[in-house]
């Protein structure tokens, strides 16, 4: 579970998060949606301890981030966008190698390394050096990374950023499953249709604040819109920023 | 944790060993430097020692066949006009003359004394008119029924009380600035890729968002780019050691020896000084946004130590130096291989600051990876 | 007989000519009486451990220690005497169980104090192998058997004529405080291997110049295991005794003559040479010539008594060195013109200046030449005023010293196979090169060079010393080559007190204004 309250943070001349508060729970994939420049990343560098928020604070499993950051974080994956691969390394290193910083031991990393390439059927790249690994390749490989340690909790930022329609249906799929263990799922996007297709609930961020909460339905009940398009819209005030 | 350091240190190491870029920095320096440098002395001992004929131009050389036969039997002579060198020698009209007469009898040496290429020869030149000059000055004084002895009221003894080896200082004291410098050159393209390459590259984000914590970080990455430096200072000592026994030095009249205890001495002394230029590279390259501008930096900042370390070879500046970190070591190691006493208050202290220095510097790098601005380099 | 290596400037001239280098010339046995011999030794210490230490004309630290010997090996429990040596360390030792023993001639002078100039023909050697320079007993600080004389002011003025040799080596014999029979070579030959032994080298490349090829060869054949290579430059053969000298120097006078004859400047200068030669030698063999000059150092006025043995001594010595050697035309013919100043300048580097331990010269020749010269040799050596002058000194003195003669075997050829490099000077005046023949006759192994343009002590005026290098690196003599020996580097001789140019016809008496102001620049 990840909970946030009452996050503030100013960035420069920017209020790039502003009283922000949501939950999101284990069991759900939880979409955060908002244009471009809603505070979208900040919010998520601040769960992950990257960011200090002016005021409020982000909680993983009830842990504050910002006072233990290290126990939070290993109840954490990270699917980070970019990516922020090795490209020297080979995905099974890669892989172990952040399992070993999550606290597993040499050898449980390299199995659990091993068990994740096998879920998604990576095994024929997992000996190859990353560099020049197709966008679906590099994503299963960040994706394996962020799940490695089987975390509680998943975070993903904007994880279909660049992909083909294969990979997306990969990931998706990935979701889902990671949804139906139990975990908690929070994903970034801009993108209208993935957040629909997805989401058990939706948080929709505008300007460093949430707009509305609620699953797609319950976003186009309260606007009164048929689509999730026309609600978002609606919500914000604007479609600037926004894909379909 | 430990641990954890371990395992960000061994993976920093597969990374940087994988990166050709890292490693051939660093191996073309170890290996290229004390073999370039090398390379060189034998050629420079070649000449030195086995100096090739001098040819040069004679003009009027009828005036003073004497002179010209002289300087034939110390190889200085008209030759080809192929290999002529751009000197000249004129015999004035009236050599024999004057010579005839004791009177200073004039020839013209024209020559461009700011040609390097040609100093060594126009010396040369000078000094075996000089020979010819003295060696007549005293045959007239004998002629004359006067002992030449009256001609030298000084006598100086000299009793220099440099060894074979410590006549070798001079040499090794280039060499040790050239192993100081290799431990900086070494872990120079690790630190820059560990630090500013990864944050270009997108994965500082991804690490510091991993329960590790910013501490381990800057140890990993210290310790990584300090075993780069330490290798690269083995690799040239070791080389080293086998290169500057191929090069004929005794020709010269010294020995260059690169002693066991040397090379231990050097370890000892070396590993602060990488660490120290581990942090300080890891640090200034955390500070630049890129790669590009990361070795920018790193190329004006690393004139400190160079500074600091060719003071002390050559021995440009006051003594306060000595204190200085880096320069404290290298003046150990130079009183080292001269046999003189090893000044061991001046290198525990240059020693115990370098080491300080890099403890500042890594609470430096510690704090700004907590800092926002350079993590993502807002 | 005195045979002494000299330091040459020869083809690789010093900057000046220092009295130092000039100073190693021996004195001619004429001569032989004014052993004023003070060697400026005193910085080497006393012990006989090797430590550090300095030799003058030397800025190296070298190594410097004694082995203390038995004056008498067959009284061992008897008196003690130190042997004295010197190491050049090796730059780089990469042979450390070898050295170069540097052995020098005389016999009296001190090896030690030749040290400069066999660091500088050595030079190549030391790169790899220490010079090892013993001071032979009764020179230098091994128990040196010396005479005190009169100064050098004396040496000018004094009729050598009268000086009574027989009391004056009675007095030197007085004043030395050792058994002067024990000073021979073979006996000094045992110190030798003793400071080996001790030191611990196990193999020594030798050197031996002029009387210190004879120690070399006795070193072949009494410890021939002990040896890799031997060089010897300036041989005196076994088979011969010095007394033979005489001869060698009237040959390298007359070569002198005849170099000057065939030299067109010198010819037209010095039409008369020989004449004027045998003029002044016949005027001089009727008494002295007296005259008022300055002392060549002190410039004080003091009498010049111009004797043969003088005069001779002078032009002998000369002949020693290349480039005073170019002055003895110019000497000679102003001589002849009642001008003694140049015979004096020359006449004056030999005063004071040899080194030469006299003790134990005469120890060595009167008990290892003086005796075996056959009465036929005696006569045919008598010839020449050189041989003649000579003997007459050793007739007189040899008794009084009182040297039992060596064994007969003691002039047995040297047989061996050591790898031997034997050099000579086509115009040496002491040693030619029919005694490097001579001591050629069994050796099995090696190369004799004759350099034609060397004097004495090839090793110092061509490309002998590096011939040595390349000997003591290779172990053998075959690749060994006297190319570079044939090198031509004659000078022209002094056509008057300036000048080595043809002097220009006078047009014009004055002299260009320019170079008057150049003088005083």
């Amino acid at each position: 579970m990840i909970k946030v309250s009452n996050l503030s943070k100013r960035i420069g001349d920017v209020q790039a998060l502003n009283d922000l508060s949501f939950e999101a729970l284990d069991g759900q994939i939880t979409g955060l949606l908002g244009p471009n420049g809603a505070g979208k990343t900040t919010c998520l560098r601040t769960v992950f301890g990257l960011l200090k928020p002016d005021n409020g604070h982000a909680e993983i499993d009830g842990i504050d981030v910002a006072q233990n950051p290290v126990a939070a974080k290993q109840q954490l994956g990270l699917f980070p966008d970019p990516f922020g691969l090795y490209e020297r390394l080979t995905p099974r290193e890669y892989i172990s190698y952040f399992a070993e910083l999550n606290g597993l031991s040499r050898k449980d990393a390299k199995n659990a390394a091993a068990s994740v390439l096998g879920k998604l059927h990576m095994n024929d790249i997992a000996d190859r050096k990353c560099k020049g690994f197709s966008q679906g390749q590099r994503m299963k490989t960040a994706l394996a990374q962020a799940i490695v340690h089987e975390p509680t909790n998943i975070i993903l930022d904007e994880p279909t950023r660049g992909l083909d329609v294969m990979s997306t249906r990969v990931l998706r799929d990935l979701l889902k499953d990671l949804k139906d263990a139990g975990h908690c799922v929070l994903f970034s996007s801009h993108v209208m249709q993935e957040v629909a297709a997805l989401c058990d609930q939706v948080i929709v961020m505008a300007e460093g604040k949430v707009v509305a909460v609620g699953s797609p339905e319950q976003l186009c009940q309260q606007t009164g819109k048929t689509s999730l398009e026309d609600a978002f819209i609606e919500l914000i005030g604007t479609d600037e920023g926004i894909a379909a | 944790m430990i641990s954890t350091i371990i395992t960000m240190v061994r993976k920093e190491l597969t990374d940087a060993a994988r990166d050709k870029r890292s490693v051939m920095a660093g191996l073309y320096y170890a290996i290229g430097a004390p073999l370039m440098m090398c390379g060189m002395f034998m050629l420079l001992i070649g000449q030195i020692t086995s100096p090739e004929a001098l040819n040069i131009t004679i003009s009027h050389s009828e005036r003073a066949p004497d002179l010209v036969k002289f300087l034939a039997s110390n190889e200085i002579s008209q030759g080809d006009d192929a290999d002529r060198k751009q000197i000249e020698l004129i015999i004035s009209e009236d050599y024999a003359s004057n010579m005839a007469n004791s009177l200073p009898a004039e020839i013209t040496l024209i020559a461009d004394n700011s040609n390097e290429k040609l100093q060594s020869s126009i010396r040369r030149l000078e000094k075996s008119l000089q020979v010819y000059s003295a060696e007549m000055g005293s045959l007239r004084l004998i002629a004359r029924g006067i002992d030449p002895k009256v001609v030298q009221p000084l006598k100086v003894v000299v009793e220099d009380q440099a060894t074979s080896d410590s006549k070798g200082g001079m040499i090794l004291g280039v060499a040790i600035f050239m192993m100081v410098y290799a431990v900086f050159i070494s872990g120079m393209n690790l630190a820059i890729d560990t630090s500013a390459g990864e944050r270009e590259r997108n994965s500082l984000a991804l690490l510091l968002s991993h329960p590790v914590s910013t501490r381990d970080i800057v140890l990993a990455k210290i310790a990584a780019v300090t075993i780069f430096a330490m290798v690269g200072l083995i690799l040239t000592l070791v080389i080293s050691k086998i290169a500057y026994g191929f090069v004929p030095w005794q020709e010269l009249g010294f020995s260059v020896n690169i002693t066991p205890d040397f090379i231990a001495l050097m370890l000892v002394i070396g590993l602060p000084i990488s660490l120290m230029a581990a942090a300080l590279q890891l640090f200034v390259s955390f500070m630049a946004k890129s790669f590009k501008e990361a070795q920018s930096y790193l190329t004006i900042v690393l004139i400190v130590p160079m500074m600091l370390s060719m003071a002390a070879s050559y021995n440009i500046a006051p003594d306060t130096l000595q204190w200085l970190p880096i320069s404290g070591q290298m003046q150990a190691l130079i009183a080292f291989i001269k046999g003189q006493e090893i000044p061991m208050l001046q290198l525990a202290l240059s020693s115990t600051t370098t080491v300080a220095i890099a403890i500042v510097l890594a609470f430096g790098m510690e704090r700004s990876l907590k800092s926002e601005k350079i993590v993502f380099g807002l | 007989m005195l045979h002494g290596k000299v330091n040459h400037m020869g083809n690789n001239p010093s900057n000046k000519i220092s009295l130092k280098q000039l100073g190693a010339l021996m004195i001619p046995a004429a001569a032989g009486l004014l052993l004023f011999s003070q060697p400026t030794w005193a910085n080497t210490d006393n012990t006989s451990t090797a430590e550090s230490c300095y030799v003058e004309g030397l800025s190296d630290r070298l190594r410097c220690g004694s082995v203390s010997v038995p004056e008498n090996y067959n009284l061992p429990d008897s008196k003690q005497i130190q042997v004295h040596y010197v190491i050049l360390p090796a730059i780089k030792p990469s042979f450390p169980s070898e050295a170069l023993l540097a052995i020098a001639g005389g016999p009296g002078q001190s090896a030690i104090e030749n040290a400069p100039g066999f660091d500088k023909i050595f030079s190549k050697v030391r790169q790899h192998r220490d010079i090892l320079l013993i001071d032979q007993r009764g020179t230098g600080q091994s128990n040196l058997l010396e005479c005190t004389g009169e100064g050098f002011e004396g040496a000018l003025s004094i009729n050598d004529s009268d000086v009574d040799i027989g009391a004056e080596s009675q007095a030197c014999l007085d004043g030395i405080d050792a058994d002067v029979t024990q000073y021979g070579s073979n006996t000094a030959l045992k110190d030798f291997e003793a400071v080996r032994e001790h030191i611990g080298y196990q193999k020594l490349h030798l050197y031996g110049i002029s009387y210190g090829s004879r120690m070399a060869q006795l070193y072949m054949r009494q410890y021939p295991q002990a040896l890799s290579t031997v060089t010897i430059d300036g041989v005196v053969p076994m088979q011969q005794s010095v007394l033979h000298i005489g001869d060698a120097i009237s040959r390298a006078l007359d070569l002198l003559l005849q170099d000057c004859q065939n030299n067109t400047l010198c010819q037209q200068q010095f039409p008369q040479l020989a004449t004027d030669f045998a003029q002044v030698n016949d005027r001089l063999s009727q008494g002295p010539a007296i005259s008022q000059t300055r002392d060549p150092l002190t410039s004080e006025p003091t009498q010049l008594t111009m004797t043969q043995a003088k005069f001779m001594g002078a032009v002998r010595m000369a002949l020693y060195m290349p480039n005073v050697r170019a002055l003895i035309p110019h000497a000679i013919n102003q001589a002849a013109q009642d001008n003694f100043q140049p015979i004096m300048g020359l006449y004056a580097l030999t005063i004071n200046s040899t080194g030469i331990a006299a003790g134990m010269h005469a120890a060595v020749v009167c008990g290892e030449d003086w005796q075996r010269f056959s009465s036929e040799e005696r006569q045919q050596a008598e010839q020449g005023y050189f041989g003649r002058e000579m003997l007459k000194v050793f007739d007189q003195s040899c008794p009084i010293w009182n040297i039992p003669a060596v064994d007969s075997d003691f002039s047995a050829p040297i047989d061996s196979a050591i790898p031997t490099l034997v050099l000579s000077g086509e115009l040496d005046p002491a040693t030619p090169p029919s005694w490097g023949e001579m001591a050629m006759e069994k050796l099995s192994n090696a190369k004799h060079f004759v350099a034609p343009y060397a004097t004495h002590g090839v090793a110092y005026q061509s490309c002998g010393n590096d011939l040595i290098a390349q000997l003591v690196s290779q172990g053998k003599v075959d690749e060994l080559s006297d190319e570079c020996l044939n090198k031509d580097v004659r000078r022209n001789f002094y056509l008057n007190a300036s000048t080595v140019e043809a002097i220009p016809q006078k047009t014009d008496d004055s002299v260009p204004a320019s170079a008057q102001g150049a003088d005083h620049d």
